[in-house]
């Protein structure tokens, strides 16, 4: 169900990444995709559009989309970021390694936001790729599998992860916040449903923001270790899972109490009602305050 | 009275024209309709007269607003160090020389990563088919310590026949000109020949307005106050009066953005300024 509204909010970008997803993979997960990603290579788009022109000669290609076109050129320009940054001249260097003008940069509606929205869609259809293609969750219980999976996430943002305090800063504008929350939301929506929850209650809202409190406090975290392989990182995630679990639990204890108190204050209640009404039915009417 | 003497006859020219774009041999000069080779003879006289005063009327008539549709025009362009620009029937500079200074000034050159050959590359084309109006326009250079820029390059040419070579520009502004060109059609299809593939399109241009009360009010200012500061500050009133017939004259919105399309250009978009008096289209070629 989420992964179906998933596709429907993100429309277009998500199918037009599997035929790119080729270039933007981090060079330690090429072997884990390439089996799923062997037929997508760099393939000249030519099939995404018809001709939109009207009476072209049969040897020119139809002309492709911008949205295509924008998609190349910000999946080109993450190889400029490490260096640049998240800015317009890593998306102009992108755009000269496609062979497009430079100016095509100028159209982006809200540009570096351009960029780093095109991320995090690329990474979140990655995720959803390795959670298919058999990530291994079985033979884990739902924290260790929450952890995995925020693990398996973070580790995409590696690559980058010198300049990610400026993308962060520059999904917390707030022209680029409604955007930018979205796309967390969809990621921590499918993060749950791999985990293999189906909650739809009060409940769902809940587990949502927890994660997303978890996942967000992490990838700050990471910002700023310094350990090797970022095992610090990882020790933290799992200690703030545990706690989220612990807090579930102690949300249900506090549940329980509260009934038990209710219960207690409800009998307590209704003596007090009963007694009300033998006064004013023994007295007739003329009742008195038997408090 | 005179509003609606006015509404029959541009009803009346209106039916005309759109019979007249049938069969090109006739266009429109104005509200008047003329052979298309006269046209740009008439136009062409047109500036020749206004030149000297072009940048005083437009401050006149516009209180000063141009300055600022031209700031967004070259805001939506966002200019690169490096990038060969083309402004066409750009005359007097305006909007050339507001892309000079975005390209060099100092703020930015701090805040973004610019290296000095890219800066050297900028070359900004002014292309006009007026060389009164190049002539105001390289006045306004010297002025300015231009003069012998190489970035800055006056050209005399026509917007249906350029000169440049195919694939050649990242950028194509046209501000308050394609309103003039006989052909509107040729004008586009010229401007996606030279532009590269991503090359962006923009037209700044007076245009329809279809608020109801503002659109009385444009046309009183239009047509009983325009010409007549015409004949006070340019000691030109017929010039002006054929200014204000032609922005009738031109495509509404949407039919522009269509022939844009047809052109072979994609994204093809357009704002809105001060209710539609002004619109800036911009589209992509891909």
């Amino acid at each position: 169900m989420y992964r179906t509204a998933a596709k429907r909010l993100l429309g277009a970008g998500l199918t037009t990444s599997r035929l790119l997803r080729s270039t933007i993979i981090p060079s330690s997960y090429t072997s884990n995709l390439c089996t799923s990603s062997m037929g997508h290579t760099e393939s000249p788009i030519s099939n995404q559009s018809g001709p939109t022109g009207t009476g072209e000669g049969p040897r020119r290609k139809p002309r492709p989309e911008f949205e295509e076109e924008q998609a190349r050129v910000l999946s080109a320009s993450l190889r400029h970021v490490a260096r640049l940054g998240w800015t317009e001249e890593a998306m102009m260097a992108g755009s000269r390694d496609v062979g497009v003008s430079p100016s095509i940069v100028g159209s982006f509606s809200r540009k570096e936001a351009a960029l780093v929205e095109y991320f995090m869609d690329e990474c979140l259809q990655l995720l959803v790729d390795r959670v298919d293609s058999g990530l291994d969750l079985q033979n884990l219980i739902p924290s260790e599998r929450i952890s995995k999976l925020i693990r398996v996430r973070l580790e995409m943002q590696v690559p980058y992860i010198s300049k990610w305090p400026q993308a962060l800063s520059i999904q917390a504008h707030p022209v680029n916040v409604p955007t930018s929350f979205k796309q967390r939301a969809m990621l921590v929506d499918e993060m749950w449903h791999a985990v293999g929850d189906g909650a739809s209650d009060l409940d769902w809202y809940v587990k949502r923001t927890v994660l997303g409190g978890v996942y967000s406090t992490t990838e700050i975290y990471m910002l700023t270790d310094d350990s090797p392989e970022y095992r610090e990182t990882w020790e933290f995630l799992d200690d703030r899972v545990k706690d989220a679990f612990d807090l579930k639990k102690s949300i249900q204890e506090a549940k329980y109490f509260a009934q038990d108190i209710g219960a207690g204050v409800g009998k307590s209640f209704q003596g007090l009602m009963n007694g009300v009404m033998q006064t004013m039915s023994t007295r007739g009417g003329r009742s008195s305050s038997s408090f | 009275m005179a509003l609606r003497l006015l509404s029959r006859r541009t009803l009346g020219s209106r039916i005309l024209s759109y019979r007249a774009s049938l069969h090109s041999h006739a266009t429109s000069f104005g509200f008047q309709q003329v052979k298309e080779e006269e046209k740009s003879k008439l136009v062409g006289n047109v500036f020749t007269n206004v030149a000297s005063s072009y940048d005083i009327m437009n401050d006149v008539m516009s209180a000063g607003l141009h300055r600022l549709w031209k700031e967004r025009l070259v805001g939506k362009l966002s200019p690169f160090a490096g990038m060969k620009h083309l402004d066409v029937a750009g005359g007097t500079g305006d909007v050339a020389f507001r892309i000079f200074d975005a390209v060099n000034s100092v703020k930015r050159r701090a805040l973004r990563k610019v290296d000095e050959a890219s800066l050297e590359e900028t070359q900004i084309y002014v292309c006009d088919i007026n060389p009164n109006m190049l002539n105001v326009g390289k006045q306004r250079a010297a002025d300015r310590g231009l003069r012998d820029n190489k970035s800055l390059v006056w050209v005399e040419g026509d917007a249906e026949a350029l000169s440049f070579d195919d694939n050649s520009m990242d950028g194509y502004t046209i501000a308050f000109g394609i309103r003039n060109v006989t052909h509107i059609e040729k004008a586009l299809a010229e401007a996606y020949r030279v532009l590269k593939r991503g090359g962006r399109f923009l037209c700044l241009e007076l245009s329809h307005v279809d608020i109801p009360v503002f659109k009385e009010l444009y046309d009183l200012y239009s047509f009983q106050v325009i010409p007549n500061l015409g004949e006070l500050i340019a000691g030109d009133r017929d010039s002006y009066q054929y200014l204000v017939e032609s922005v009738r004259r031109f495509p509404p919105q949407e039919r522009f953005a269509k022939m844009i399309g047809d052109a072979g250009f994609e994204k093809v978009e357009y704002e809105n300024l001060v209710g539609g008096v002004v619109a800036i289209h911009s589209a992509i070629k891909l």
